[in-house]
């Protein structure tokens, strides 16, 4: 708990000082990417990595988010400071609508119907024309009005700072969520559910909870995306996006804080350097994710707290032995 | 734990006419005994008696077909398996379940869920009274993992006990929610006949200080009847005998059930 917490506020104060440096606006974009997937990657995590479930309809919330600060800045002209967090929170609601269906499901049941939410959810966006615009998407999101005369580096900063923020804010909250004792019921929900019942845990009360922070994270991400980039189409509930997350969070290592944040900067960076190589560049994450689940499959953060945690406890293997005799 | 003991009048445990039947094959068929505050009962039989399905009857994991489940004299037949552990009736299950990935530490600390339940808000926003709560869960974890002889084996991952500790982990994980009535479902399967006994006696002392009263079904005859008041015996989903241990073991229908008749199983 101490050690993830250091690691955290470390590299939060890292990124934190990053643009005293960076003054480039293509390294100042890929930084404000980095932060973005940490977000995304963050809240997938605490449904994957938490509740144990793998959900493939992440960008349903994303989505959702997107669309509903796109909406409310163009055609009622919110004002970004509040489009954001109303994002998050519609992407709630429709996170408590979905997670009240899906996560009665469990295994591969869970897999398929949350993708099929997604993609329901990119039809909609696709056909609504009246609401979305259909496949045209909306352009032309308005910036804050601060950033009048602040020029190309001045709107980077901004939103790096933004993100910033946001990252901030999922850290704490997950923190918070996972060293908590509803942290802890979700865990025994995801290790053994009959368990958890056993000791007065209702399994469905908090893989909802941990669904609708992820989902609460991610709308918020998604607000932020809609405003940074401008535009928003369906393409936001594409699976290339689930994609990416997933590789980030499997990469890094679930159900650890840090791992997310790892995943992010790791694959958003391969795939700017990767750019290159094209039609390349799947097969070469398609192996990469291979290796990982292969060889690390607590991924790279896992990897290291399993190391840190033999090298304490240093467990005799006579114990495992006599356990796998007696089995 | 002896405080929640001590402000509610202890409640018995009864078991009226239990039944559940899948198609048309009844796995249990009108059971009834009761669990009286301050008591150890025994809940024996052959393999396939019933004995576990009567644990899920009682604790919701079943809905049953037949009869009653009451609780310091209210009617919990077919309550949900969380919500029977809130009103203080805890179980353990016969293969060993415990949280693999997590130490015996966290094991015990994640007992203490409802103990150490707080409101949604606090979650996220911690104060003065929700450290205390998690520091009085802390202590109440260390205790009840040094209690049943696991403290050198604290900030061991559960996953490489062996299958004694694993079985005492799986115990002190039951305590840790403080409940009433502990329902063990053979606690002592795969333990040696030494290492039964010292079970036995970890059973004794915590009936009365950390639960008021235990239900335990178990092959292991020695532990069963060094440790129980009253045992009941199930045959073919029904029951055959209750009584005293003495009692029981003199019962030519139990004898008879367990051997085919001559002797008793040690």
């Amino acid at each position: 708990m101490k050690f993830e917490k250091h690691c955290l506020v470390a590299l939060m104060a890292l990124a934190a000082l990053l643009p005293l440096v960076v003054r480039d606006q293509y390294l100042l974009h890929i930084a404000i990417m980095v932060l973005f997937y940490a977000v995304l990657a963050s809240s997938l995590n605490l449904v994957v990595g938490y509740v144990g479930e793998f959900s493939l309809g992440h960008t349903a919330f994303l989505g959702t988010g997107a669309y509903a600060a796109a909406i409310l800045s163009t055609q009622y002209g919110w004002p970004m400071w509040a489009t954001v967090p109303v994002a998050g929170l519609l992407a709630a609601v429709v996170g408590v609508v979905i997670g009240g269906i899906t996560l009665r499901l469990q295994g591969p049941f869970f897999v398929i119907v949350t993708l099929s939410f997604a993609e329901v959810l990119r039809l909609v966006a696709d056909n609504w024309i009246g609401l979305t615009n259909g496949p045209m998407g909306i352009a032309g999101i308005p910036q804050p009005a601060l950033l009048g005369d602040a020029g190309n580096l001045g709107a980077k900063l901004f939103y790096y700072a933004v993100a910033w923020v946001l990252l901030a804010l999922t850290l704490y909250l997950s923190f918070r969520f996972v060293h908590s004792n509803a942290g802890r019921a979700a865990v025994a929900v995801r290790e053994n559910r009959y368990v958890a019942q056993s000791i007065g845990i209702r399994p469905l009360s908090y893989s909802m909870l941990a669904l609708v922070l992820g989902a609460l994270l991610s709308g918020m991400a998604g607000g932020f995306y809609a405003h940074y980039i401008s535009f928003v189409g369906p393409e936001v509930f594409r699976f290339a996006f689930m994609v990416s997350m997933i590789i980030m969070v499997l990469v890094g290592g679930k159900g650890t804080l840090v791992g997310p944040l790892i995943g992010a900067l790791l694959v958003t960076f391969l795939e700017e350097y990767l750019r290159e190589a094209k039609e390349l560049r799947l097969s070469i994450f398609g192996l990469a994710v291979i290796a990982i689940v292969l060889f690390l499959p607590r991924g790279l953060m896992g990897f290291v707290v399993q190391w840190r945690e033999a090298r304490k406890a240093q467990a005799p293997q006579v114990a495992r032995k006599a356990e796998r005799r007696a089995a | 734990m002896s405080a929640t003991l001590a402000m509610n009048a202890p409640r018995a445990l009864e078991v009226r006419g239990l039944g559940k039947s899948f198609g048309g094959i009844h796995a249990v068929k009108d059971i009834s005994f009761d669990v009286h505050p301050g008591e150890i009962v025994g809940l024996i039989g052959p393999n396939g008696a019933g004995k576990t399905t009567c644990f899920n009857l009682i604790t919701g994991f079943y809905t049953p077909s037949a009869g009653q489940v009451r609780f310091g004299g209210s009617d919990v037949t077919g309550r949900k398996p969380y919500h029977m552990a809130r009103m203080g009736i805890v179980r353990s299950f016969q293969k060993t379940n415990i949280l693999k990935s997590l130490t015996v530490f966290e094991n015990v600390l994640t007992g203490h869920y409802m103990e150490a339940r707080q409101p949604l808000w606090r979650t996220f926003f911690p104060g003065r009274a929700v450290r205390a709560a998690e520091a009085a869960a802390r202590e109440s974890a260390e205790r009840i993992v040094r209690t049943m002889g696991l403290a050198n084996r604290m900030d061991t991952p559960a996953s490489v006990l062996s299958c004694g500790e694993l079985r005492l982990l799986e115990v002190a994980l039951a305590l840790a929610a403080k409940p009433e009535i502990l329902m063990l479902d053979e606690p002592a399967a795969g333990l040696n006949s030494q290492e039964a006994r010292q079970f036995g006696e970890i059973l004794k002392s915590v009936r009365g200080q950390l639960v008021s009263s235990i239900l335990i079904v178990e092959h292991n005859m020695g532990l069963v009847m060094g440790v129980s008041d009253r045992v009941v015996v199930m045959h073919f989903g029904q029951k055959l005998a209750e009584g005293t241990p003495a009692q029981v073991q003199a019962d030519s229908k139990v004898v008879e059930a367990y051997l085919g008749g001559g002797g008793k199983k040690a």
